[in-house]
């Protein structure tokens, strides 16, 4: 699959070629591919944090036929739309439920969508007057549930629809 | 006693021998022998398409009726070979084109094909059956609507992972109606296809077997076209997806029902695009499945992936991503006791992927499933220990490719290098022919690859050994070897140059980024006039008159009958 990426060639200068000979040593390897980066060898934004291992994804290394990298890195390829309603308005949004890695994440963004604050999860046990909306959703069998209470990943296995609803009298 | 006998009786005979490498040792038998068979092969396989010339083939194999082709060679999938390299496939086309072959098969792999080309092949051969492009790039739908509209007998068009230009047509459309015998169709590197023109194509082809899709077919069109060919043995979903709302409830539970009628499916690909609560759907089909490949499936967590993996009881062959982790391996090895092949692919090949699978998935596997016989493994790490008792629990290994994401990894557990691992799998896999080595690895491996690796027909080597002795050991001891490429390692001059002659005896050597100068290319083309020996100078990375001692970034050489190719592109040297 010699699909067009930014092919970057794979030349390391002949510096770095008699350095590699002469020892093949992995701090010596690690040296001379550290020095490309420094180079300003196209590299990605995000760079591997770990401290012993060089990247090496300006050498086109691993040897993985580039659409499947591609494909691959970003996982954002599923999609899962829920509907969104909050109690008062009849005009629903959509949000994409995979497109937050969390309650944390999918309560920021309810937030924002709808200009409010929003209990969930264990807040609600401690009602804070000011926070007028809490969160529930309809799962498969119709009934209308808490969100927070259920690991993520069984919430987005169950999960219908999303409604925000008054906590109290605010 | 067979010189006896009238030809007849022998090309009879030769009729039950069929793979390529018997009919060449039965050509070489006697001048009578090759007489026969030549006249007699139909299927001939090119694994270099500048190792002979068209026209030598048309004078051979005046009977050939499918032909194979390779053009670029194997790293060029990892961006290693500049475009415009070569391997060009109009004039083998034009060639037998021009000649009387009823030619009906056409098989290429990492070659260069144009619209043009599959014109002229689309209106040459009016017997035409079957196409396979893999890997190939240079050609539109144009060419497609060619096939479609011409080839009025096509049974099979296949086309894996292709770079094609999308053209607004609808190509899919030209098939005339009166196109019935297709059998095999896969169209899944595309991104585009005319869904109406689909679901009628796929309507009036009852004998489909095989049927790949693309990621524009959504989950309604999927389960229509199932309805229409429950017959299905081969399927290839394209996005897989639905919301969750309550008007698509209906048509999950439309492809639900239509998915239980078909019981043919043996093969199960695709899921381009897929959402984890649509995988239900296929759990009835899994007792069935002998080849499932999830490597295009990012979004499914390890847990759905296990769920799904219980049920697939009678897999053979199974290609996942490593979010399966090293826990779904283990339900891997527990249910799929008849596992020969198995495929890991990195979902995050450049970052520090924490569901990534390591040494500890491989023995699990290893131990749950003993017919494992080919294996791709992209780990995070890997130690001796893991591939000593792979070894030992799996000694029918026929391919071996381990790809450790961090090229000079040692053994984390013992820093050792793991030279003593894959050592371990050369010895106990006797029938090993292909192998893929990573990690942090010396001249030790090598010795041992020389020594046991007798059947061994390919070797990729990076970023590994400490001297010219490595790739002379396996030079010397590795009998079989046919194709050798080799990137980023410390083997110069004297070890190319040791054994000339033992590059006739394979199809290509490569290597990049090693030790390899100017000047021992110079001496190596000289002696051995039947080797193409090519430089890739890239960038004008060399010089206008380099020196003799300059290191060369990028070397590929190869036996040939018929010289220096003459399409070679001005950064392509041949050297003679």
């Amino acid at each position: 699959m010699g699909r067009a990426t930014s092919s970057s060639s794979s030349s390391i200068d002949s510096n770095n070629h008699q350095s590699l000979s002469s020892s093949s040593s992995l701090s010596q390897l690690k040296r001379d591919l550290s020095t490309d980066l420094r180079l300003g060898l196209s590299i990605s934004a995000s760079q591997h944090n770990s401290s012993s291992t060089p990247r090496v994804q300006t050498l086109d290394y691993p040897p993985i036929q580039s659409l499947v990298a591609e494909g691959n890195e970003c996982n954002d390829h599923a999609t899962f739309f829920v509907k969104v309603y909050m109690e008062g308005i009849p005009i629903g949004r959509k949000l994409d439920l995979l497109a937050h890695d969390g309650y944390d994440d999918l309560i920021r963004t309810l937030d924002y969508m709808f200009n409010t604050n929003i209990l969930w999860g264990a807040e609600v046990d401690t009602m804070h007057p000011e926070k007028c909306h809490v969160l529930t959703y309809e799962d498969e069998e119709g009934d209308l549930m808490m969100v927070g209470d259920v690991p993520w990943e069984m919430f987005l296995s169950t999960v219908k629809r999303l409604k925000i609803t008054r906590a109290g009298p605010c | 006693m067979m010189n006896y006998f009238p030809d007849e009786v022998l090309e009879h005979v030769f009729d039950f021998v069929t793979s390529h490498r018997d009919r060449n040792a039965v050509s070489l038998v006697c001048k009578l022998w090759y007489r026969v068979e030549r006249y007699s092969r139909q299927r001939v396989f090119i694994g270099n398409c500048y190792a002979i010339s068209p026209e030598r083939l048309i004078a051979r194999f005046p009977g050939v009726k499918s032909l194979t082709l390779k053009g670029k060679p194997h790293f060029a999938d990892f961006n290693l070979v500049p475009q415009d390299w070569g391997g060009y496939v109009q004039p083998w086309i034009e060639a037998l084109a021009r000649s009387r072959i009823g030619l009906e098969e056409l098989r290429l792999k990492r070659m260069v094909v144009s619209d043009e080309s599959l014109d002229v092949l689309s209106r040459s051969f009016t017997n035409f059956k079957s196409l396979v492009l893999v890997s190939c790039e240079g050609f539109t739908t144009d060419g497609l609507a060619a096939i479609a509209a011409n080839c009025r007998f096509l049974r099979e068009l296949d086309l894996q992972e292709n770079e094609i230009e999308e053209k607004k047509n609808h190509w899919l459309g030209c098939f005339p109606d009166s196109c019935t015998s297709l059998v095999s169709l896969n169209f899944a590197c595309l991104k585009e296809i005319n869904l109406a023109a689909l679901e009628r194509l796929v309507a009036r082809n009852p004998n489909l077997k095989s049927l790949k899709l693309n990621r524009a077919v959504p989950l309604e069109a999927l389960q229509r076209i199932l309805m229409r060919a429950p017959q299905l043995v081969d399927l290839g979903t394209g996005s897989f997806v639905l919301d969750r709302d309550s008007d698509d409830s209906e048509t999950y539970r439309k492809l639900r029902t239509t998915i239980l009628k078909c019981r043919s499916i043996r093969n199960l690909s695709g899921f381009l695009e897929v959402a984890p609560h649509c995988l239900p759907a296929i759990y009835p089909i899994c007792v069935n499945l002998t080849y499932l490949n999830l490597s295009y499936a990012a979004g499914i967590h390890g847990s759905e992936l296990i769920k799904l993996i219980r049920l697939c009881g009678k897999l053979q062959r199974l290609w996942i991503l490593d979010c399966i982790g090293d826990k779904g391996l283990e339900i891997v090895a527990s249910t799929c006791k008849d596992l020969q092949e198995l495929r890991v692919f990195p979902s995050d090949p450049f970052g520090a992927g924490h569901d990534a699978v390591t040494e500890t998935g491989l023995v699990a596997i290893s131990s749950g499933c003993p017919k494992l016989n080919s294996l791709l493994y992209f780990c995070q790490q890997m130690t001796n220990a893991a591939l000593i008792a792979v070894a030992k629990n799996c000694p029918n290994f026929i391919r071996f490719r381990l790809c450790i994401l961090d090229p000079t990894k040692p053994d984390p557990v013992t820093m050792q290098p793991l030279d003593e691992g894959f050592g371990a799998i050369v010895q106990s896999s006797k029938r090993l022919r292909r192998l893929s080595l990573s990690g942090l690895l010396t001249d030790r491996v090598f010795l041992y690859i020389g020594m046991y690796a007798e059947q061994l027909e390919m070797l990729s080597i990076a970023f590994a050994g400490e001297s010219d002795k490595g790739m002379l050991y396996v030079l010397n001891g590795c009998k079989k070897l046919r194709k050798l490429e080799i990137r980023d390692s410390p083997f110069g001059d004297m070890a190319l140059l040791r054994d000339v002659g033992k590059y006739e005896t394979m199809r290509s050597l490569w290597m990049s980024s090693c030790d390899v100068t100017l000047g021992g290319c110079k001496t190596l083309a000289k002696k051995m006039p039947r080797l193409n020996v090519e430089i890739i100078n890239e960038n004008d990375q060399m010089e206008f008159a380099p020196e003799d001692s300059q290191k060369v970034e990028k070397m590929y050489l190869y036996r040939t009958l018929v010289g220096p190719r003459k399409d070679a592109p001005e950064f392509v040297w041949t050297l003679v």
